[in-house]
């Protein structure tokens, strides 16, 4: 599904280049649970972004689904990544301004979506993730934890097939983030391929393959026995 | 989507309601002035407009050369209408209009001054569009002695519009009755009469006299004719009728006429244009001025675009607030376009609340702006399709340039760095900001700078010394209504009240009343080269020492001399162009008609210093005086501590001498003054948008500050813990926005300098644009920007540290 060559990340201090990546080369496939691990400034949010085009590396290629990223046009990589591409922050990022139900809807209003079939398919995750009560609520008034899933539901509701996650426990408490990462799981074993960015050991765990970054470069890969896909 | 965008819109501005307010107010101020401006400017552009031919309409205007006179008539001799109607068969119809001025009409046992009077042919009503309530259009006025008059008249006189075949007494002894009751004439026309004569009763529009310009004559062509075809053919048809009797006055022919530097030409005039272009000799009434019309909307814009930038601003500096959802929307498939898209529908939405606002703030300046301005705009004129047309298009165009550089700045953001919390935007990189504020404060100190130059060009006018000594001068109008024995009788009368000291009775006074000229010769040849033309006035020999006048050379009229009839006093302009070394005992010629050889000589015996009888945007131009009897007014030298009293009794006598006639007096300082009447507005409108701009810039401003305050909490609070002062900080926070008002000073000031110096290029007597004025304007911009800005720095200064510590 994903295939980074040679991809190498740089800015210019001073005249000279400091790389935030350097020759990395990267296989996913389709149905991975993958986790990225590694201490700060190892370039993981970097790479993520990469992976998620919303950052265009220095150098190298990179394949989405078979077809070449480094060398599309704006529009038709952000047509590309809106279908197939769901995102998660540690900081929830949901809009202040709109309710819960708002903020779900918003993905499909770019998506050109009709009115009603929105309703349907927001009405459905609401149910699935049993937060139809709090559909009228304000991002405010919920918990980190609840932010947190409606920034889940958020990210799955143009039913994506990659879901990227940027330490999406980051500011939660170790019980919310377990509830977190075994919802990924179970979004994994639907078919949903996940890259997650993580510092806890724990929560690698629950990929099948961790990545170790170490100042930009792939430092050693693990797989994980017990997820083999 | 669209409702997503408004319901986030909405959202936004009730999250942070200072700066909607901020904005809102902005904006709907600016829309109200540039509304009003809109009405304004559509009234003025649609003078004339009523009537159905409008488009066919034209005046035929003179354009006369003769004698060393230049004459720009609104007018032409009698026989024109129907010259024109008779040899070009493209014209439909003719009409005339001649002005004899005003009557007194008897009503009850009461005399009514009435000045809105003009006699005009019966073919009226082919030409202009006014409606009859009563009587037959046809006949209204065929016959003399009759009178159609307005449906105002009508109820002021008898109650009622069914009043066909009443009879009207007109300054005592003429009855006429009434023929037919028009429509009140629509306050966008270029005449409004209440009374209309017909020429049937002034022998003089039969004359066929083709030297002499009276008739303010108008044609409609037909559907489909060509003016300027037409207008080509003018000069041939005046030349047709106008040499022979030329020949026969003055023995030359045409081609002799023109040699000497004379020509008679003729012109159209479309009706349409008549109100905001033509300013001639003998308009019907004094027109409007397109000059205006740009200033005014001019200005409008300005302020408009003053309340836009105060938008533009604010969303950019703010523009962090937006930054973190700019970024997620992108992340979540958002094309730049659409969030371009969402910015816009944002301002319009605040552009349409503002709307709403400022249609409330029209109803309540639409009175004070007819007051400045002297229109009659009506609130009914809101609802004008022109005016809705307009209206629609304004608020898109003020949507879109207030909305569309937030928009594409807030767009462009990078979803990368914004979500990782980089924000490199904010109060900082804002030179386009600093630049649009410099803009604003740029047109706020030109408007300053206008405001003080107009006032004190207007002080000087108050103050100028003008030739006479025009306070404490009481004018009693209408004296003509009196015998010329009468009047003698009435002057000296009144010489009899303490109080009244000196007193003259003359129909030409310097600040108000008749006016004429005509060219006089220095030798009997009546050599036209050495012609000078000059007002011509008619006084008595009190006239001089009543209104203070000096002589420079020479004696007054004197009741001594009885050859003083044949004299004359000139001015020192006419004295200087005349070209005497002395002109004491030099003979004056005058030609007492044009058509028959009679010329008189007169003798002059003195000199009077110049006095100004115009406007002084003109110099005092050449002035003859004769001793001949005129009795249009009495001015009284008056020196009372009881006004009242002295007033009361002047109308006392004037009431034992006319029991029914109005009495009706003026002050020649309120005369004087009303000659300025256009500055005086100038002035007002000046003053007042100069503080709409100065309040909409500063409504900006605070806003800035308060964001700028906002942002720099932390800042401020690290300071104070570090141990910096109050001022130190209300300092810090103050300087950047100051060091931009005053960077616009500098670009404002050689801008007002020019465009003043402009204006006062009209004024042939003028004040010269000191240091002094740019300092009260620059003084002013300043302080009252720094009173804004200081009032949300202090505020920030003061806050305990600690508080804005711990919310970090």
């Amino acid at each position: 599904m994903i295939q980074l060559q040679h991809i190498s990340k740089w800015y210019n201090v001073g005249g000279k280049p400091v790389f935030i990546l350097k020759d990395v080369n990267l296989l996913i496939r389709e149905g991975e649970f993958v986790s990225i691990m590694g201490p700060s400034g190892s370039g993981k949010s970097t790479l993520l972004n990469v992976i998620g085009m919303l950052d265009a590396p220095s150098e190298g290629s990179y394949e989405f689904m078979g077809q070449s990223v480094t060398s599309m046009k704006e529009k038709q990589r952000t047509e590309l990544y809106k279908k197939n591409i769901g995102f998660i922050f540690q900081a929830y990022h949901l809009i202040d301004e709109l309710t819960v139900y708002e903020n779900i809807e918003t993905p499909l209003l770019y998506q050109n979506v009709k009115s009603a079939e929105r309703r349907a398919m927001v009405s459905d995750m609401l149910d699935r993730f049993n937060i139809v009560g709090k559909k009228d609520l304000f991002p405010a008034q919920l918990s980190g934890g609840q932010q947190q899933l409606v920034g889940i539901v958020r990210a799955l509701i143009a039913r994506p097939k990659l879901l990227l996650a940027d330490e999406p426990t980051g500011n939660l408490n170790s019980k919310q983030g377990e509830e977190i990462m075994e919802l990924f799981s179970k979004i994994n074993e639907e078919g949903v391929t996940i890259v997650q960015v993580t510092h806890s050991e724990k929560n690698a765990a629950y990929g099948s393959r961790i990545i170790h970054l170490l100042d930009g470069r792939i430092e050693s890969v693990s797989e994980n026995s017990l997820k083999q896909v | 989507m669209f409702r997503n965008y408004l319901k986030i819109a909405f959202r936004n501005l009730l999250k942070s309601k200072g700066y909607s307010a901020i904005n809102i107010t902005g904006l709907a101020v600016g829309l109200a002035t540039g509304l009003v401006i809109l009405l304004f400017v559509l009234d003025e552009t649609n003078y004339d407009r009523y009537n159905q031919k409008a488009d066919r309409i034209y005046r035929v205007d003179g354009d006369i050369r003769f004698g060393g006179d230049h004459y720009i008539l609104a007018v032409a001799p009698d026989a024109m209408g129907s010259a024109l109607l008779k040899d070009y068969p493209q014209i439909e119809q003719a009409v005339r209009f001649r002005n004899y001025g005003g009557m007194r009409v008897k009503k009850g046992d009461e005399w009514i001054q009435e000045d809105r009077v003009i006699s005009t042919d019966s073919t009226l009503f082919d030409v202009f569009t006014l409606p009859l309530i009563e009587g037959n259009a046809r006949t209204a006025l065929a016959n003399p002695h009759t009178v159609v008059i307005t449906e105002q008249v009508a109820k002021k006189y008898f109650n009622s519009t069914a009043v066909l075949g009443k009879v009207l007494q007109v300054n005592d002894a003429v009855n006429y009755t009434i023929t037919g009751v028009i429509r009140n004439i629509p306050s966008g026309s270029h005449f409004n009469f209440d009374f209309f004569l017909p020429l049937a009763d002034a022998s003089e529009s039969r004359e066929n006299n083709w030297v002499s310009n009276n008739f303010n004559t108008y044609i409609v062509l037909k559907e489909g004719a060509d003016p300027k075809a037409l207008e080509a053919q003018l000069d041939l048809l005046a030349e047709r009728y106008i040499g022979p009797q030329v020949k026969s006055a003055m023995n030359i022919n045409m081609d002799d006429f023109k040699k000497s530097g004379n020509w008679v030409r003729y012109s159209l005039t479309p009706l349409t244009r008549i109100h905001l272009y033509s300013d001639k000799t003998a308009e019907l009434a004094p027109n409007g001025s397109v000059q205006y019309v740009y200033i005014f909307s001019a200005i409008a814009g300005f302020i408009l675009l003053i309340a836009c930038v105060n938008f533009m601003n604010l969303s950019t500096a703010r523009s962090a607030n937006r930054a973190r959802e700019v970024g997620i929307r992108k992340v979540l498939g958002s094309r730049r376009l659409q969030l371009v898209y969402q910015f816009l529908a944002e301002s319009f939405l605040i552009t349409c609340i503002s709307l709403l606002l400022a249609l409330g703030l029209v109803l309540l300046l639409l009175p004070l702006f007819n007051q400045v301005s002297g229109k009659e705009l009506r609130v009914a004129s809101l609802g004008k399709q022109g005016f809705l047309t307009l209206m629609i298009p304004l608020v898109l165009v003020v949507g879109f340039v207030a909305g569309s550089y937030p928009a594409l700045f807030l767009s462009s953001f990078r979803p990368v760095s914004i979500l990782k919390g980089k924000l490199a935007t904010g109060l900082k990189g804002g030179w386009l900001r600093s630049g649009l504020v410099v803009f604003q404060f740029t047109i706020t100190v030109v408007l300053l700078v206008a405001t003080v130059v107009v006032q004190s060009q207007l002080n000087f006018i108050r103050n100028k010394q003008i030739g006479f000594n025009r306070a404490q001068v009481l004018v009693v109008q209408h004296t003509n209504a009196l015998s010329r024995q009468a009047a003698i009788h009435f002057r000296e009368d009144l010489l009899n009240i303490s109080g009244v000291q000196a007193a003259t009775l003359t129909g030409y006074l310097p600040t108000s009343g008749s006016r004429s000229d005509s060219p006089l010769f220095p030798d009997a040849t009546l050599n036209q080269k050495r012609a000078v033309s000059m007002q011509t006035w008619n006084i008595d020999e009190y006239y001089i020492p009543t209104l203070g006048m000096h002589m420079s050379k020479g004696r007054n009229f004197s009741s001594g001399f009885p050859t003083d009839s044949s004299a004359v006093i000139i001015n020192e302009a006419a004295a200087k162009l005349l070209g005497f070394d002395d002109p004491l005992n030099k003979p004056l010629y005058q030609m007492n008609s044009f058509t028959k050889k009679d010329v008189s000589a007169y003798t002059i015996i003195g000199v009077v210093k110049d006095f100004n009888f115009n406007s002084i945007r003109q110099r005092v131009t050449p002035l003859a005086l004769f001793l001949r009897p005129s009795r249009g007014s009495l001015a009284l030298r008056i020196q009372s501590a009881n006004l009242t009293s002295l007033i009361g009794q002047v109308r006392q006598q004037w009431k034992a001498l006319l029991p029914n006639q109005p009495f009706d007096y003026t002050f020649m300082d309120d005369d004087f003054n009303r000659i300025y009447q256009s500055e005086h507005r100038v002035g007002r409108i000046a003053l007042s948008f100069s503080a709409l701009a100065i309040f909409i810039a500063c409504l900006g401003l605070f806003g800035l500050v308060t964001y700028a305050a906002e942002q720099r909490t932390r800042e401020i609070g690290i300071r104070k813990v570090l141990g910096a002062s109050v001022s130190s900080i209300v300092n810090m926070l103050s300087k950047d926005f100051l060091k931009l008002v005053v960077l616009s000073l500098f670009v404002a000031f050689p801008l007002a300098w020019w465009g003043m110096n402009k204006w006062l290029e009209d004024f042939a007597y003028r004040i010269s644009i000191g240091w002094w004025i740019f300092a009260a304007a620059g003084l002013t911009a300043l302080l009252i920007a720094l009173l804004t800005v200081s009032f949300q720095a202090i505020k920030a200064a003061l806050m305990n540290p600690v508080k804005s510590l711990r919310t970090e």
